[in-house]
């Protein structure tokens, strides 16, 4: 497959991906937390793709995002971009994962990058993020994406199939 | 070499990313105009993918929350069927077709909205992440004639308002709920204009600022938008009865805790009311 062709899954997965959360995921809440998918995208792509995929797939669908959450234009992708990085220069430079580990890791990246989105979004002036009820949706959420992580890997591998003579 | 290439272009890329976001964010943060344009298109141009993914996964997402809050449910179920037998004694008292048809359109009517025009939205979804609970969004926007600040409303009286700049055929509600969210009341045969203020999802209202120490209030008491000049909430919306009075000794003030009229939990039609405070003032 050429890059073009891996560039086109990977947006067309990326878009499927938003529509999926805003229309079904947003909706199935466990004590009130939906399952955090966009973020789980990040995290995934930069477990499978490294660090540079990492960093557009999450700034992409943090854009995506941004556009239907209340908070500002650009938190989403720029916390998301950070994300999709660390994860994979962590899974390039430490891990060279079992897909355990990446489950694992997807889950503990969730709940970080909540805390990390709560504690800058209040630095921003957003009200309402760094409350009572944050751990709450960090354990749901990061148990949430525990599960998502096995078929968004398994569509992420879909999306970039190791091509001929590529490192990655 | 191929390695330390590759961790340079992906640092640059890294850069590149933030910086475009930091300035992003920073554009938002000044409402800079042609980004909330550029917004608002993207978001249309999304939209027809996303109410055709709802229609499909609304079934499923109406299961989830039968499964998951039977209890809600069950307690929901019992106040519609209390409900259901007032009406039946209802029904036989008005047994003739007209007037069951009148007091139908009664009910479908808001009565105090009076002759301000206004437009029926149907929620889109309650909310899309996990710090938004707040807020809703509608598939109602500009080109219906919606502006920033409308109040929106249900029977049950005033539930938010229209949030920030809304696209052409959608806009975003903040619920009265909101912690930031304030308004302008006055209690039922009192004249003191007070501030209501949201408490938090589930958690009533709270008047905190305006009433002086010796007006009278009473529990139960009716709390309506006081509809002051230039208030962005035309008078007599209903927001809530009083179910607690504290008092501010040191302030002389009254502390009044107000529960909503409006149920804002399960939201599928709200009405936008049409209101612009400067118009109606000239």
């Amino acid at each position: 497959m050429t890059l073009a062709g891996a560039y086109v899954r990977s947006g067309l997965f990326l878009l499927t991906a938003l529509v999926f959360h805003l229309a079904l995921f947003s909706d199935l809440r466990v004590l009130g937390v939906a399952p955090e998918v966009p973020l789980a995208i990040a995290v995934t792509a930069g477990l499978v793709g490294g660090p540079e995929r990492g960093a557009i797939a999450g700034f992409a669908i943090g854009l995506g995002i941004d556009l239907y959450l209340p908070t500002l234009f650009g938190l989403s992708a720029l916390i998301y971009t950070v994300w999709g990085y660390a994860v994979g220069l962590l899974e390039e430079r430490i891990f060279r994962s079992a897909w355990w580990i990446n489950v694992l890791v997807t889950a503990a990246a969730t709940a970080g990058g909540l805390l990390v989105y709560a504690v800058l979004g209040e630095l921003l002036g957003e009200a309402n993020l760094y409350t009572d009820r944050l751990y709450t949706v960090m354990g749901v959420a990061a148990a949430y994406n525990l599960v998502l992580s096995l078929p968004l890997l398994g569509l992420w591998h879909w999306s970039w199939p190791r091509m001929l003579g590529e490192e990655r | 070499m191929a390695t330390g290439t590759r961790t340079g272009r992906s640092r640059f890329t890294l850069i590149f990313l933030l910086l475009t976001s930091a300035t992003l964010l920073t554009l938002d943060a000044r409402d800079f105009e042609p980004l909330q344009r550029t917004e608002e298109t993207l978001s249309d141009l999304i939209s027809p993918l996303r109410s055709g993914a709802d229609r499909v996964f609304e079934p499923v997402g109406d299961a989830w929350a039968g499964v998951t809050g039977y209890d809600e449910l069950e307690s929901e179920n019992e106040v519609l069927r209390q409900e259901l037998q007032k009406l039946e004694g209802q029904q036989i008292l008005d047994s003739d077709a007209v007037i069951r048809l009148e007091s139908l359109l009664d009910v479908l009517g808001l009565p105090y909205v009076q002759d301000i025009p206004n437009v029926v939205g149907e929620v889109l979804t309650a909310n899309v992440g996990n710090f938004d609970r707040y807020s809703v969004q509608i598939n109602r926007g500009a080109e219906d004639g919606i502006r920033n600040g409308m109040p929106v409303v249900t029977r049950g009286g005033l539930i938010g308002r229209i949030d920030g700049d809304p696209g052409l055929g959608h806009s975003r509600v903040t619920l009265l709920t909101d912690p930031g969210f304030e308004v302008g009341v006055l209690v039922v045969g009192t004249e003191d204009v007070a501030l209501a203020s949201g408490g938090g999802q589930g958690e009533p209202l709270m008047v905190t600022k305006g009433l002086e120490i010796d007006t009278e209030v009473d529990i139960g008491d009716e709390v309506v938008t006081s509809g002051v000049d230039r208030s962005r909430y035309p008078p007599g919306i209903p927001i809530g009865t009083v179910t607690d009075i504290d008092f501010d000794e040191a302030r002389l003030l009254q502390l009044l805790t107000v529960a909503p009229s409006a149920n804002t939990d399960s939201l599928s039609f709200v009405t936008v009311l049409l209101y612009d405070p400067l118009e109606e003032g000239s």
